[in-house]
């Protein structure tokens, strides 16, 4: 194991070098980085894994959301989904019928699953574990069979040819041009995310999902902070859908939303590990590297990876998140208190 | 007027009386005892005050002169009233610096949206939070342990930090729910003299339950003794320690070993 | 911070995981297919195309070409769909896609291969928008959608009566289905639709919907649903107490074999339009009958089985005729040959309701194949069931279009 993060060290010591110039300097630097990705992939495999990447780009975008209600703060949703769908028909209708360029369109279809993530989170305050877990699989799906019957929202057809972004002349419009969107709004996501977990709400939220009682006798508002958990995380969920749906070729459907979805990012998370924000990220590249890579075994894919999912939360609780926590961050602390053992022996 | 006030406190839960027409006066500055045998009410009492219980219907709680009968937790919390657990309920997951941070939550002036684009006054306001929440961690000195998950300590560094934690929330009460339960003599003595630095320090006024009789009769300025939820006896730690009612509902009880050393301790 | 660089490393060695590409081999024809593999007799279609192009190469190939095919399942779901389509464009760099099952998953997968210039052959879906995007790499094997419902609605008009009540399933054929029978009874005896009930993809519980077609009195009820939950509606209707004489009228999943399985008594009488008739006497029809029950275990095949079967052999006769390099410098080429091999078959005749034909332009004129229907009724529901054509209508071919 220490052996295989030793190049992990040598990168992580490099970047927290950067980040002593200034917090955002490792995220530029990385960004930078990350900008010839596409051009690499091309002459490396082809321009699939391009496609490929802005597909888990937008699904990191999910989980990192997600994480946020989940993991910070330990709410159980399984309506994420349903939030992503709203996003991306907001945004698409606006587009279609209001002819708004997407630079308004996903603004305001990110507000409105904002909006929408109160009415998914209010169950929250009442509710706990499983039966929260139900009351917002019921809301979700909700969504989705509200798209499925009315014909406005796309009915059975779908909603078809989404404009593609555009500035100017210059029109995002195929899959390399579509990465330097999805890239950017994942990193931002990202970024936010820690700056989120740094901050005041980012403990409000971790206190609550350590001991309610105690966070509320601490001073925190239980309740608002819950429902600010999901309106960020809807937020996210709202850019995602947004992203997916002026994605060429422009088609969403409602089946594009089913708790089968929604099961693929609640492994994700799992996987990559609960409140770890890296985990979300490469929960999300992992399971669709490995979703892709079995397509042709699509008889035994849905039960294996159910199985996979029960297996990680029997044996690996804390995902893969936790289990580099134990040897990067833990064992810095076992050193620590042999030390002190020593020193007072 | 006391800092914290109840009048007919009660609660009931289904047909069993917890707390039953309480009365209590927590005068400001002084350290107040709460004692009585398992069973007697005391968590109840801690739960109903600091607003995790709601009261039954006609009780009446005053702290630092406002009504709080029907406020929630977070916004006791915020009058000045912070407590500890017996079983600590410490974040467990957090580090030991973010858990005292949680406790200054409600003094923390930037916006979420100051965090998101990082903005200078944020990094000013983080860096003396930081600065504040680390010399409280000097204090009660777990300052070396900052960044190791609270999980990682030991039974009585844990024990430390939960009273830092509800430290870090500026009160003007602090509510000790057995503060010294499961400490070995060394420890309590360590405990006892960090609260008493903390008192003076920060003008505290101190609620203490407390098993351990020898902390009461060492430290109180006044004691209340609860037995079925009833106040059964109230004065100084002197007075009470001879009134046959109190004698009479301690000796009465059936007690396990444990519960007997610890009262001939005293 | 320490982590970080933890998941930007983790995003760069995806990268490289991903980069280890599949490299294709030249001289074999690389056929794409993207089906919805996930009822039991989707799956079954899906392996129909696959065995047959086994067949072929068993046979020796196509001018000495074997054909490599890869089988993806899209689950009906227009997102799995597409990026199954981006996968064989790029990754296995295909010369003809075949696919999708449903319509909503071949309706975006028509902008993917216009925009890649790729050629795509439709087996099953019947939406009509799909033919009227103005694509020139799409071709349609089954029956547009705009002539079943001329055909049906002829049909109920002359000889079953004007008063129809309707139950509308939202998947997207269904609905299509629903609407474009309506609007054809509006439009060729000016009825207005009695009754209208839109119900889920897999609704369950239609009875309070039949109890109010029940005391509508209508002539008909129109059952727009795929396979499973028609066969529920069916008998329901029969539970409500719908006498026999109101006659049943199917979309066109009602030719799936699991209507008459599972609806038992309740499927005789249901009529319906279909591609391909189980009780066509023609030898071809008899052979692919008895193919299929020994292959597939099928009691009598429906049209998704013949439009599988006849879509092989479309390609096979256009592969034939195009003249491929099939190396990588002449990727483009060849699909553009394919292309053009396919939009010159013409009048070909196999197992399908009539002949299809394709023509060069980029119209639906040109690009729905099959203009015949068959109209189909069940005599006999259950395992072994039993069906007659009550009649063969061939549609103009501008039928149905603005």
């Amino acid at each position: 194991m220490n052996l295989l993060l030793a190049p992990f060290r040598g990168l992580v010591d490099f970047f927290q070098a950067l980040a002593r110039i200034h917090r955002i300097v490792p995220w530029l630097v990385a960004y930078v980085f990350l900008l010839p990705l596409p051009e690499i992939l091309s002459a490396t495999g082809n321009d699939y894994y391009i496609y490929l990447t802005n597909r888990i780009l937008i699904f990191i975008l999910l989980s990192v959301g997600l994480n946020i209600v989940k993991g910070f703060c330990g709410q159980v949703t399984v309506g994420h989904i349903g939030l992503y769908a709203i996003g991306a028909v907001t945004s698409s209708l606006l587009a279609i019928n209001y002819g708004w360029p997407f630079w308004a369109a996903m603004p305001a279809a990110v507000v409105v699953t904002g909006l929408a993530g109160i009415i998914i989170g209010l169950p929250s305050v009442r509710l706990e574990g499983a039966y929260l877990a139900l009351a917002t699989l019921g809301l979700g799906e909700s969504v989705r069979i509200m798209i499925a019957v009315t014909p406005a929202l796309g009915s059975s057809t779908g909603i078809m040819l989404i404009p593609p972004p555009q500035v100017g002349s210059f029109v995002f419009d195929d899959f390399q041009k579509y990465y330097y969107l999805v890239m950017t709004a994942a990193m931002i996501g990202i970024y936010l995310s820690f700056s989120i977990l740094r901050s005041a709400t980012g403990r409000a939220f971790m206190a609550i999902r350590e001991d309610v009682i105690a966070a509320s006798v601490h001073g925190i508002n239980v309740p608002a902070n819950k429902l600010l958990a999901f309106v960020i995380s809807a937020l996210y969920a709202g850019a995602a859908g947004a992203l997916f749906a002026h994605m060429p070729p422009g088609f969403i459907h409602h089946n594009n939303f089913t708790i089968i979805e929604m099961v693929t990012l609640l492994l994700m998370v799992v996987m990559g590990g609960i409140g770890h924000i890296w985990g979300g990220v490469i929960g999300a590249i992992i399971v669709y590297i490995i979703y892709d890579n079995t397509l042709e075994f699509y008889h035994i894919q849905p039960l294996t990876f159910g199985l996979i999912m029960v297996l990680l939360v029997v044996f690996m609780p804390q995902g893969i998140g936790g289990v580099i926590d134990r040897y990067l961050v833990t064992k810095r602390f076992v050193k620590l208190r042999e030390e002190k053992s020593d020193g007072a022996a | 007027m006391a800092l914290l006030e109840t009048r007919r406190l009660s609660k009931s839960f289904g047909g069993l009386r917890a707390i039953h027409d309480l009365d209590i006066d927590v005068e400001a500055g002084t350290i107040h005892g709460l004692i009585g045998p398992n069973g007697s009410g005391k968590s109840t009492f801690f739960n109903l005050v600091s607003g995790v219980y709601p009261p039954d219907p006609g009780s009446s709680i005053t702290f630092a002169g406002t009504d709080v009968t029907k406020s929630p937790p977070h916004a006791i919390a915020k009058l000045g009233m912070a407590r500890t657990f017996q079983l600590l309920r410490l974040f467990s997951e957090m580090t030991v610096l973010q858990n005292v941070m949680v406790g200054y939550h409600t003094h923390v002036p930037y916006s979420l949206l100051g965090t998101l684009v990082n903005s200078p006054r944020t990094r000013r306001i983080d860096a003396r939070i930081t600065e504040e929440m680390s010399e409280l961690l000097e204090i009660i000195g777990l300052a070396e342990y900052a960044d190791m998950p609270a999980a990682e300590l030991s039974g009585g560094q844990r024990r430390l930090l939960a009273l830092g934690r509800a430290m870090a929330t500026r009160p003007k009460l602090l509510m000790l729910d057995e503060p010294a339960a499961g400490l070995s003599p060394v420890n309590v003595d360590n405990l006892l003299s960090i609260v008493m630095a903390l008192k003076d320090r920060y003008g505290l006024t101190l609620l203490i339950v407390e098993h351990i009789l020898k902390v009461v009769m060492d430290t109180c300025d006044r004691v209340t003794v609860l037995d079925h939820g009833e106040k059964i006896g109230e004065g100084s730690p002197t007075e009470v320690k001879d009134d046959p009612a109190v004698v009479e509902a301690y000796l009465g009880q059936e007690m396990d070993d444990e519960e007997v050393r610890q009262a001939m301790q005293a | 911070m320490t982590t970080t660089t933890k998941g930007i490393t983790a995003l760069l060695a995806a990268g490289l995981v991903t980069g280890l590409a599949a490299t294709a081999l030249a001289g074999e024809i690389r056929i794409g297919v993207t089906m919805r593999m996930v009822s039991e007799n989707g799956q079954k279609y899906g392996q129909m195309v696959v065995d047959e192009f086994d067949m072929i190469n068993k046979a020796g190939g196509i001018n000495g070409h074997t054909l490599d095919v890869t089988l993806l399942n899209d689950e009906c779901k227009s997102d799995k769909g597409v990026a199954n389509a981006n996968k064989l464009i790029f990754q296995e760099k295909i010369h003809l896609l075949v696919g999708s099952t449903c319509s909503s998953v071949s309706l975006p997968i028509v902008d993917v291969t216009a925009k890649t210039k790729v050629p795509q052959i439709i087996p099953h879906s019947t939406n009509e928008k799909i033919t009227q995007k103005g694509s020139a790499w799409v071709f349609r094997v089954p029956v547009s959608g705009r002539y079943y419902a001329g055909v049906n609605a002829k049909y109920v008009g002359e000889n079953i009566g004007k008063k129809i009540a309707y139950l509308c399933a939202a998947d997207a054929a269904s609905q299509n289905d629903c609407e474009a029978m309506q609007a054809q009874m509006k439009s060729q005896f000016g009825a207005e639709a009695a009754y209208v009930a839109q119900v889920q993809e897999k609704e369950v519980d239609f009875r309070t919907h039949m109890q109010k077609i029940k005391s509508a009195g209508v002539d008909g009820i129109m059952i727009a649903a795929l396979a499973e939950t028609m066969a529920r509606a069916l008998v329901q209707s029969y539970e409500a107490g719908i006498p026999a004489s109101v006659n049943r009228i199917g979309s066109s999943s009602a030719s799936n074999s699991p209507v008459p399985a599972i609806a038992g008594d309740a499927a005789k009488g249901v009529f319906f339009t279909a591609a391909y008739a189980a009780a066509d006497d023609r030898p071809i029809a008899r052979l692919f009958n008895e193919m299929v029950r020994q292959r597939y275990g099928i009691h009598a095949p429906d049209h998704d089985f013949s439009q599988a079967y006849d879509l092989v052999r479309i390609v096979e006769i256009a592969l034939g005729n195009a003249d491929l390099k099939l190396d990588s410098a002449n990727l483009a080429a060849d699909r553009t040959a394919i292309r053009d091999a396919i939009a010159n078959v013409k009048g070909y005749q196999g197992l399908a309701s009539g002949p299809i034909s394709f023509c060069a332009e980029a119209t639906p004129q040109c690009r729905d194949g099959n203009r015949t229907a068959v109209l189909i009724a069940y005599t006999k529901g259950g395992k072994d069931y039993v069906t007659e054509v009550l009649a063969r209508v061939t549609m103009p071919v501008d039928f149905g279009l603005k």
